[in-house]
């Protein structure tokens, strides 16, 4: 993508260590493979990529895939991020071509929806075709309109003027009875149901204009008049379809991304069998009844009965309470929660989606295609606005029938025409499935388009600290050493000490070392005697016999003392000494995420306040404040003191963003006005959120904010526009000074001009 | 003018066959992912 606003980078390899085995089941691949050619052996695969943003990312995956044996073709859609797959059962497994691509750095997962694909596919193709012969038909109406509407009175001989009406007929009649059969069929069943929709005026513009024009061509002398309009009703058609057309591919594109949060790999779980042996299964497997045995961390694939005598589990997506709660046997566990204790046996007493998660999910699939509030407002204000229409164009041409009646009929229709509110209608969707669109090939998934219209309207951004401004690990924040000491000599020693040890500091002095460029340029120090005592430090002994110690200050000074050196009293440490007493002090911190200082600032200078709102320690929380420069810090904060705290802001009034990641801030997340997930958050935190961040980079919340206030102007913009237009023309229509084809031109081009500014969002 | 009762029913004629021509060429896929001949250039090969 050429994008100044995002830098869309290549992560580094996704979890590759995920069980792609599941792939291999039968049972799954129903779901979304099929045989190539009905009787032949090759199947095709329709898989969703993860970890894409480019283009050039979609040839790293063909690549990887095309040189394995068994695959016959892989094409990978770049805007969709659809990898569709042919390959022989007989050769190869899917589960190994996963592998592939997931050491190519991206990830497949089955798409769920693969058949709903081949019918996008199908409508799109469709409407396309609907489109092309509108259009062409059209053109060529046009050619034969022309000399009548430059030639003089007379100019063209009568039986020359009869041919270019029989030919402009012939070409309408597609138009009419093929591409037009949309707004018929939509027309229709709003009949049918007795509502009138926004395709009624239309259609009944369309079949008095074709009727009023073939009687015109058959029976010039007739009651219809001399008059035909197939120029201006094949126009019409052609930009409407476009319109539709073009919004119909903003909400494809829109899908696609979408399509990537609902899908998760299928996890797969151990079933114990009737002889007491565990089989490992895909939970698309398992069956009411069956008795599951579940290690910890993992969540429960279905609702059931505890048989184990007790467990600890997090309920938190289901009852909004993040604290554990236990249970004991014959108790009954819900899907979806999490179990944070050791294995647990469970009788499963309810699947898929009869479970309450079911309902969930579907709550949130009905959340992703439901209509923003501005849509269902225009959408109200149009139905009865329609029946106006109706009305106004059977009086005009009654009241011209008084007149003139030779217009009458011409004035009913440029009035139908010219008022068709699709203006009104497509303003709010567009804009923000444009803007959506935009969101999701940068990265950041919009899981509600209502979202925008709350987040452009924010005061005060909401930050969690740890994982979301910080990253979840300690940094050398300063390095003081004994006088006369080397100190990238002395950084050396304690990387060397530090080597192997998992404890969080340790591997602070040893990424330290390897970031600094004079020391990470000598070899580490050989040490022998390396020994290390949990909780306190690492002693070990350089060959020509000094002892040296890392650790606590107790562990490694040994009643030395060490030199001041000058940084908060409550900041981490641990301290080097060796035989003469202490060498050097290092001093940790909290690492901030590389862009968490500019988003800060950029968010201030959009005039939105930044407030911290953590679970750590008042100190902790208010040095990582002082360093962005956020001036509002609560600490020390459980998961209810963080919603009493933000319940509290928002009656003061304010309206809240909150961005966060972790499980904990899943009920900050919901409660807040909008929520922003990041990318590495718990699946039941991006689950509660309005966008999801999948690059985990905080620019772009700032981005975020700034297309949202973008696409309120432009819904705004396009609402004015839209009600001007009806203002001017209908009582232009009314009066008669608007032939038809004027009132065509005057609907399509405001339509056009609704979606091509709501499109300006959808480039960078 | 008599040229003309030949000229416009052909005219009629050819759009039907460029109409043929293009379903042809959708039904071909080749319009199913027309960005990807523009993403050519970014391929190494």
């Amino acid at each position: 993508m050429t994008s100044t606003l995002w830098a869309p980078e290549h992560r580094g390899p996704l979890t590759v260590t995920d069980d792609f085995l599941v792939l291999d089941d039968p049972a799954e691949q129903q779901a979304f493979t099929r045989p190539a050619e009905p009787g032949e052996t090759a199947c095709e695969s329709v898989l969703m990529v993860q970890g894409m943003y480019c283009a050039a990312c979609a040839d790293t995956v063909e690549s990887a895939l095309a040189p394995l044996p068994g695959v016959l073709e892989a094409r990978v859609h770049a805007a969709t991020r659809r990898l569709v797959l042919r390959w022989d059962p007989g050769a190869t497994q899917l589960s190994r071509l996963a592998r592939a691509v997931g050491e190519a750095g991206y990830r497949l997962l089955p798409m769920a929806q693969a058949l709903s694909v081949d019918q996008r596919l199908k409508e799109t193709r469709q409407a396309l075709w609907r489109l092309f012969v509108a259009g062409f038909c059209m053109m060529q109406v046009m050619m034969y309109a022309w000399p009548a509407y430059v030639a003089a009175p007379g100019d063209i001989p009568a039986d020359i003027d009869q041919l270019l009406r029989w030919a402009s007929w012939v070409l309408s009649l597609p138009v009419v009875f093929f591409a037009s059969g949309p707004f018929f069929r939509s027309a229709w069943s709003d009949l049918k149901r007795g509502r009138v929709g926004m395709d009624t005026p239309v259609s009944i513009g369309i079949l008095v204009t074709f009727l009023a024009s073939s009687a015109a061509t058959f029976d010039p002398t007739g009651p219809w008049g001399h008059e035909v309009w197939f120029d201006s009703l094949t126009m019409f058609v052609f930009f409407l379809l476009g319109g539709r057309y073009l919004e119909f591919k903003a909400r494809d594109r829109t899908a696609g991304a979408l399509d990537a949060l609902m899908n998760r790999l299928p996890e797969t779980c151990e079933r114990e069998l009737a002889d007491g042996r565990l089989e490992r299964v895909s939970v698309r497997r398992l069956a009411v009844g069956d008795v599951v045995l579940l290690p910890a961390g993992q969540a429960f694939p279905g609702d059931g009965v505890l048989l184990s005598e007790r467990a600890t589990v997090d309920e938190a997506l289901l009852t909004g309470e993040s604290r554990p709660v236990e249970r004991t046997a014959g108790e009954s566990l819900v899907a979806g929660s999490f179990n944070l204790g050791g294995p647990v046996r469970l009788r499963l007493s309810g699947l898929g989606q009869d479970t309450r998660f079911g309902q969930i999910v579907r709550l949130m699939e009905q959340a992703s295609t439901e209509k923003p509030r501005l849509a269902l407002l225009a959408d109200r204000i149009a139905a009865p606005f329609l029946v106006l229409v109706l009305l106004a164009a059977a009086m005009a041409g009654l009241a011209w029938w008084q007149v003139e009646p030779a217009r009458a009929l011409g004035v009913a229709v440029a009035v139908l025409i010219v008022t068709c509110p699709c203006a009104l209608s497509l303003a709010t969707p567009a804009a923000m499935l444009a803007a959506a669109g935009r969101l999701a090939r940068g990265g950041v998934l919009v899981r509600r388009l209502q979202a925008f219209e709350t987040l452009a309207g924010i005061d005060t951004v909401v930050f969690d600290k740890t994982g979301t401004l910080t990253l979840d690990r300690l940094g050398l924040q300063a390095l003081v050493v004994r006088p006369g000491a080397d100190r990238s000599a002395t950084l050396n020693l304690a990387a060397a000490l530090a080597q192997g040890s998992l404890h969080p500091a340790s591997r602070a002095v040893v990424s330290a070392r390897e970031a600094d460029a004079l020391a990470s340029g000598e070899p580490l120090p050989a040490l022998v005697d390396r020994t290390e005592q949990a909780g306190r430090g690492m002693q070990a002994r350089t060959p020509d016999g000094r002892t040296l110690r890392l650790g606590s200050a107790a562990f490694a000074l040994a009643g030395t003392v060490a030199q001041d050196d000058g940084q908060p009293p409550e900041a981490p440490r641990v301290w080097l000494a060796d035989d003469q007493g202490w060498l050097a002090t290092l001093v940790l911190s909290e690492v901030l995420r590389d862009d968490a200082r500019a988003a800060v600032q950029a968010l201030q200078a959009l005039g939105v306040r930044c407030w911290l709102l953590s679970g750590d320690r008042q100190a902790a929380a208010r040095q990582v404040a002082g360093r962005l420069g956020i001036d509002r810090v609560v600490a020390q904060a459980s998961p209810e003191r963080k919603l009493d705290e933000l319940g509290g802001w928002q009656r003061a009034g304010h309206c809240i963003a909150m961005v966060g990641d972790g499980l904990n801030d899943g009920p900050v997340l919901a409660r807040a006005d909008t929520s922003f997930a990041l990318g590495h958050a718990a699946p039941l935190a991006q689950a509660q959120s309005d966008y999801v961040i999948q690059s985990g980079q905080l620019m772009d919340v700032v981005h975020t904010l700034v297309l949202a206030r973008a696409t309120l102007r432009t819904v705004r913009q396009n609402l004015v526009w839209a009600a001007l237009y009806n203002a001017v023309c209908v009582p232009l229509a009314l009066v008669g000074w608007m032939p038809p084809w004027l009132a065509g031109v005057g609907m399509a081009a405001s339509s056009l001009l609704v979606i091509g500014n709501a499109l300006r969002l959808s480039r960078p | 003018m008599d040229i003309l009762y030949l000229l416009i029913p052909l005219s009629i004629l050819v759009v039907f066959g460029v109409i043929a021509l293009f379903w042809w060429a959708l039904q071909g896929g080749q319009f199913d992912n027309i960005e990807r001949e523009g993403e050519r250039i970014l391929r190494n090969d």
